[in-house]
């Protein structure tokens, strides 16, 4: 068995990235600078209409769709160099990032020239907000289990079932989500089909779920012949698990595997910063080693990407070491810090950060394929299953 | 990897795997110094591997020394071939021509104190292949290459774990046979075999796993093959998470060193960050790899008949030799100190 086609090149990005990085520091020091740590913890998550708009004036969003769309037409290096400063400063990314991240690339290559017309340059400007129909009651790691049907009727496409889990529903401009168009038969991946869907829309009901945090961020949405337009389909009827996965691949591969907690890490290094023992800084020292390790990784998918190869199991490992990384921090600041977790109402930035991430790190194996699924990928990649 | 480091890999690898099996290491643990290869891969040109083409050399840079160190590592290959492409490299950088034959590295710096007129008399312990080594090259707290020879020193064998030789080299009173002031740090060897390391950690950890991927499809317990169970697949899942930090991190080293050498004055940039975050992670890996590595063979991978174990007692000695994750993790932590929280990710990505 060789296992060379696990490897991780080293990647180095071109230098000529270097100024883009530095307008993107610049832009963040002065509009995120009034935010507090706590607000900036929850970065991906973060919804903020405004701040997403001003990034859309900059050019940095959907910036690798055509022109003729709104777009920039730049390539993936560019983005993941926009993505990871972003996440790194906590910039509030919520509204924009399902549409700039994936929405955006599916509908241009499988939308219809009227979707393209009108939607991407709403997605490049920042003022659409896009949410994913995927799990369902009985069907979350098993997607392709799900029974949400769509059915084709002369008026459009008629849909009942119910969707749950879905981020941003309640507030989202559109939903691309997946349902089956027919029954399924021996191979239980045909038959799913992906549609666009503009929300609210009659026969179409999304209840908020609030999360152990107290705050309602996922909800319940259920469709009860609700009527789609015949143009609502996107690519390919019956092709919907390939384009759920090859968006997925863009999913697990970004820097947002590693860098959910990286605001604690930087409260806890100021944190002991003046006190610290060696055995602190050892601890601490062993986490930048592996931030840094994943940063390489996550850049060596990106030169993948970049050069056409397939990356997804790379892309899967990246995302299984982040993610035990990422879950890790929490209980690591809070053995070399002796002070309570706190809400936003009490204690210093580190305590308010810390009882933020900690609640919200049980969702980090959860969303984007659990540890589970991502391990049966990578043993599938090593010939085991 | 280049065009070049494929065909470099992969002609190494021929020679290696060609010439190395349990039953030669087994042979090498009670014989000592295998000459034949030795000299095969000197032939092969490895130790000059960074040396310029006009001194004889391939002229090749840090990124395809990776790929020869990671492949020894691969192999188990009990000859100091990584430590001669230091060796050649420090005397490259001094521009002085060495001795011939087998290089034995000082680890530490030497304390100049200990050098009277030109002669050395110091015990330094742990010198790789001490016992074989023809000559002996050390770098001064005062930053001096120094080469001594084997005139007037007294040995005392002893292994590392992963039964290669470890000396203790007693000079007494020794004549050096070159003194010449380099800009190296004087701890130079330190970093640079720490480095060898986690690209030899990258090597053994990824035969390791291939092993243990070939054992699990074979063996078969309830009446399947061990691969086919969960527990067994996450178990491998988890090893290759932890092998994947350690083969971009190594690399990543050597490509550091390419770019910005190790002499950096205050506030230049160096690849000492690279190669701290290398040899913690590397160190750190070894745990996760030599468990599971073992756990998936049962008891067979225990035996010394099996032979999983010239890969795995290595993996424990190089964990701590030239510093553990303890030592590098605590380098980091004090960069990180140092930047503050602020700063760390602009330092990160620089």
């Amino acid at each position: 068995m060789n296992i060379d086609g696990l490897r991780f090149e080293p990647y180095k990005l071109p230098a000529s990235l270097a100024p883009l990085r530095a307008e993107v520091r610049e832009f963040l020091a002065s509009e995120i600078k009034n935010f507090t740590p706590v607000h900036r913890s929850n970065s991906w998550d973060a919804f903020d209409p405004e701040f997403s708009r001003k990034l859309g004036a900059r050019g940095w969003l959907g910036m690798m769709l055509p022109k003729v769309y709104g777009g920039n037409e730049r390539g993936p290096l560019e983005r993941y160099v926009i993505v990871e400063e972003l996440l790194a400063a906590g910039a509030p990314s919520g509204f924009h990032w399902i549409g700039d991240r994936q929405s955006g690339p599916l509908l241009a290559r499988y939308g219809t020239e009227e979707q393209k017309k009108t939607i991407l340059p709403q997605i490049t400007a920042g003022e659409v907000c896009f949410c994913i129909g995927m799990s369902e009651p009985n069907a979350g790691s098993d997607l392709a289990s799900l029974r949400t049907r769509a059915e084709r009727t002369d008026a459009g496409w008629l849909v009942n079932g119910q969707k749950i889990w879905t981020s941003h529903a309640h507030r989202a401009h559109y939903m691309i989500a997946l349902f089956r168009t027919s029954p399924p038969d021996k191979d239980r991946h045909a038959g799913l089909s992906q549609f666009l869907i503009k929300l609210p829309s009659e026969g179409i009901t999304c209840r908020p779920i609030k999360d152990l945090t107290g705050r309602a961020q996922f909800n319940e949405v259920f469709f009860e012949d609700a009527l789609l337009p015949h143009d609502a389909l996107v690519g390919v009827e019956g092709a919907g698990w390939k384009q759920v996965v090859e968006e997925l691949t863009f999913e697990r591969s970004g820097p947002e595997r590693y860098l959910s907690c990286f605001l604690l890490l930087t409260q806890l290094i100021d944190a002991v910063k003046d006190s610290a023992s060696p055995e602190t800084l050892r601890k601490i020292g062993e986490q930048i080693a592996l931030v840094t390790a994943l940063r390489n990784m996550s850049l060596s998918v990106a030169g993948m990407l970049n050069e056409g190869r397939d990356p997804s199991l790379q892309a899967s490992i990246v995302k299984d070491v982040g993610c035990t990384f990422e879950q890790g921090l929490p209980a690591l600041a809070q053995e070399l810090v002796d002070l309570e977790p706190s809400l936003a109402s009490y204690g210093n930035d580190f305590q308010q950060v810390l009882g933020n991430l900690m609640q919200l790190a049980p969702s980090f194996s959860l969303r984007g394929g659990t540890p589970e699924i991502l391990r049966g990928i990578i043993a599938r990649g090593l010939g085991l299953r | 990897m280049s065009e070049l480091q494929n065909i470099l890999e992969e002609s190494v690898a021929r020679v290696l795997d060609d010439s190395i099996d349990n039953q030669f290491l087994t042979s090498v643990e009670e014989n000592g110094w295998p000459t034949e290869l030795w000299n095969t891969l000197c032939e092969l040109g490895l130790p000059q591997i960074l040396a310029s083409e006009e001194s004889g050399g391939m002229g090749g840079s840090w990124a395809d020394a990776y790929v020869v160190v990671r492949r020894c590592g691969y192999a188990s290959l009990p000859l100091p071939i990584p430590e001669a492409i230091i060796a050649t490299w420090i005397a490259k950088q001094a521009a002085i021509e060495l001795p011939e034959g087998v290089p034995g590295l000082i680890p530490q710096p030497l304390t100049s104190d200990l050098i009277r007129g030109d002669s050395l008399t110091a015990e330094i312990a742990r010198i790789p292949w001490g016992r074989d080594a023809n000559y002996y090259l050390g770098i001064t707290d005062a930053s001096e290459l120094v080469i001594l020879g084997r005139d007037g020193i007294a040995l005392v064998a002893e292994d590392n774990l992963g039964r290669d030789p470890r000396d203790t080299v007693s000079f007494g009173n020794a004549r050096l046979l070159n003194r010449t002031a380099t800009d190296l740090p004087p701890d130079a060897v330190q970093w640079l075999c720490a480095m060898l390391r986690s690209a030899q950690i990258a090597g053994a950890s990824a035969r390791c796993l291939e092993i243990g991927i070939e054992f699990v499809g074979n063996r078969e317990q309830f009446g399947r093959p061990l691969s086919r169970f969960q527990a067994i697949q996450h178990h491998l899942a988890v090893m290759v998470g932890a092998i994947a930090t350690v083969d971009s991190m190594s690399a990543n080293a050597f490509r550091a060193m390419d770019h910005y050498g190790i002499n950096g004055g205050p506030g230049e940039r160096d690849a000492k960050f690279e190669i701290a975050a290398a040899k913690c992670r590397a160190s750190d890996s070894v745990e996760t790899v030599t468990r599971i590595g073992h756990q998936v063979h049962g008891a067979i991978g225990f035996t010394y008949e099996y032979g999983l174990h010239f890969l795995t007692r290595r993996l424990w000695a190089w964990r701590a030799e030239f510093g553990g994750s303890g030592k590098w993790a605590q380098y980091l932590g004090e960069v990180a100190k140092a930047q503050g929280g602020d700063n760390i990710w602009a330092y990160i990505t620089n």
